[in-house]
């Protein structure tokens, strides 16, 4: 069963489309990655099933879905390192779907932020100064996060750009639980072995769709040579699309 | 100008009083204007009440409720404006503020130019300690409560807003609207002060302790607590010399605090200059 649905969606900046007219659905409890060349339109589309950016033309169909049953991890997480915050805090952040403005931290809420920092190994580093951590620890206590956040709908753009060995193998291993959970999630990645070893379904696009299809398929040569080929197609000089005029 | 005031015409405990309400209701904001990286926005604001304070005074002459009605209706519609283009995406907020500050600015030059003598001029943007009469302690009281307040309400959202913005717009929360709430608060406390102690010295009893905090404590409430302090410390001993003095004591309040932040700067606990002189023991871990 499909979480979410794109219906000809084409998002963008400034009218110019990053994602072209793109059809599909992401299935209920898997794992998809989002596989193309730089400027493909990857983020984009990240940040349209996320609701943070307003389609151009065509629809997200979300199911329903709240913004607080969204997890969303941009690329470019935009945490402040020199803002006057802890961890903890951080990590914290992620109870806002459930406690709103003035909901009270329970008690049962401080222990999930515990068990959270606990499973991406940063227990003991509740105090600690957003400043004072590694990008590393940083991304950590953003997976965090999202774990406290206990959402349905996980989207996490090239969460594991810049970690190390270690910190990717914790952080893919609890990507990988959460199918089991019954969450849906939809990552952003480069490294097509880990792509092959730990998304069941790969939406290959280079603007438009490619490929969507289950990982091996999607990624056969042929699929990622057309797709290194329309991403080289852009043009500066591009006039209206009439496709949208014959939709 | 100067010599128009003489510190001998304010009272003391009462002046005391208005520096108190100062520090509970400013110092806070001004932390969290730090960590938004909108230092300057204060300043901005304080140049932004004058055409209301001017349009007042030419309606109804130097009456102080009407003066600070008319300063605060400024004061929030230049946030209101500036945070408005700002969150279209058009512009950087430092920008937007630019624009409508230095209109409203010139806006009240204008109003003034033919209405008003150099004295009133200098006592909106610098201060006037003998203007801090009981409604003006009243204002002051009340902005610094209203402040609390907000702040004791809404204090997880501006955290929350102004540390991750991206995550929080994503998650559902307003972030606009405490934006635009948090604007109106530091314009009600600069509106609260500018008639005692100056619209641009206010400005400086919000920011500079706050700066100073930040080479104390780490958190924000840990920083919120220091800034205040260091702000009340600041206007009680401002005011102290100004009364003994006789000088100006939005400048003696100024000064003092940028004498506990060069202070802080340098012996501060939290990464202050003596704490990393080059040859100092590191620590294990």
């Amino acid at each position: 069963m499909s979480l979410v649905r794109l219906h000809d969606l084409t998002l963008g900046y400034e009218r110019r489309p990053a994602v072209h007219h793109l059809d599909g659905a992401f299935d209920e409890a898997r794992v998809t990655a989002v596989v193309g060349p730089n400027g493909s339109g990857k983020s984009t589309l990240l940040k349209g099933l996320a609701g943070a950016l307003a389609p151009l033309s065509g629809r997200v169909d979300r199911s329903g879905l709240k913004p607080n049953q969204i997890a969303y991890l941009p690329q470019d997480h935009g945490v402040d390192r020199d803002f006057p915050m802890t961890i903890g805090e951080l990590v914290g952040l992620g109870l806002w779907g459930r406690r709103g403005l003035f909901g009270a931290v329970t008690h049962q809420d401080r222990h999930r932020i515990e068990d959270a920092m606990s499973a991406v190994g940063l227990s003991g580093f509740e105090d600690r100064a957003l400043g004072s951590v590694s990008g590393g620890q940083l991304q950590r206590a953003l997976f965090a996060r999202v774990l406290v956040q206990d959402a349905r709908l996980i989207l996490l753009d090239e969460p594991f750009t810049a970690l190390d060995a270690r910190t990717t193998d914790d952080l893919i291993a609890l990507v990988k639980r959460w199918p089991s959970e019954g969450r849906t999630v939809v990552m952003v990645l480069h490294d097509l072995d880990m792509v092959r070893d730990t998304c069941a379904d790969t939406l290959l696009l280079a603007r438009e769709k490619v490929s969507w299809a289950p990982t091996e398929q999607a990624l056969a040569p042929e699929n990622l040579l057309t797709a290194r080929r329309l991403s080289e197609a852009w043009s500066d000089g591009a006039g209206i699309c009439h496709r949208d005029h014959a939709a | 100008m100067s010599a128009v005031h003489s510190g001998a015409e304010f009272a003391l405990p009462m002046a005391l009083a208005g520096g108190l309400a100062l520090a509970l209701g400013g110092a806070p904001l001004g932390v969290l204007l730090i960590a938004r990286r909108m230092s300057l926005v204060g300043d901005a604001l304080s140049h932004g009440i004058l055409p209301g304070a001017a349009l007042a005074y030419l309606i109804a002459g130097p009456d102080p409720v009407a003066m600070t009605i008319g300063a605060l209706l400024a004061g929030f519609v230049v946030a209101g404006l500036s945070s408005l283009l700002a969150r279209t995406k058009r512009l950087p907020e430092d920008a937007a503020f630019a624009v409508f500050y230095l209109s409203a600015l010139a806006l009240g030059v204008l109003i003034l130019g033919r209405n008003a003598n150099a004295e009133m001029v200098f006592d909106l943007l610098f201060g006037a300690a003998k203007g801090l009469d009981t409604t003006a302690l009243l204002v002051s009281a009340g902005a610094a409560t209203a402040t609390l307040f907000a702040l004791a309400l809404f204090i997880r959202g501006f955290l929350a807003e102004s540390a991750d913005p991206v995550f929080m717009r994503a998650s559902g929360l307003p972030g606009g609207l405490l934006h635009l709430l948090l604007m109106l608060l530091v314009a009600l406390n600069l509106v609260a002060g500018f008639r005692a102690f100056g619209a641009l010295m206010t400005v400086g009893l919000m920011m500079i302790p706050a700066a100073a905090s930040r080479f104390w404590a780490r958190t924000y409430v840990g920083q919120a607590g220091t800034a205040v302090l260091i702000s009340a410390l600041s206007s009680g001993a401002g005011l102290f010399l100004a009364h003994r003095f006789g000088a100006e004591p939005g400048a003696t309040m100024t000064l003092t605090a940028a004498s506990l932040f060069a202070l802080s700067a340098l012996v501060g606990s939290n990464n202050g200059l003596l704490q990393n002189l080059p040859g100092r023991t590191h620590l294990e871990g």
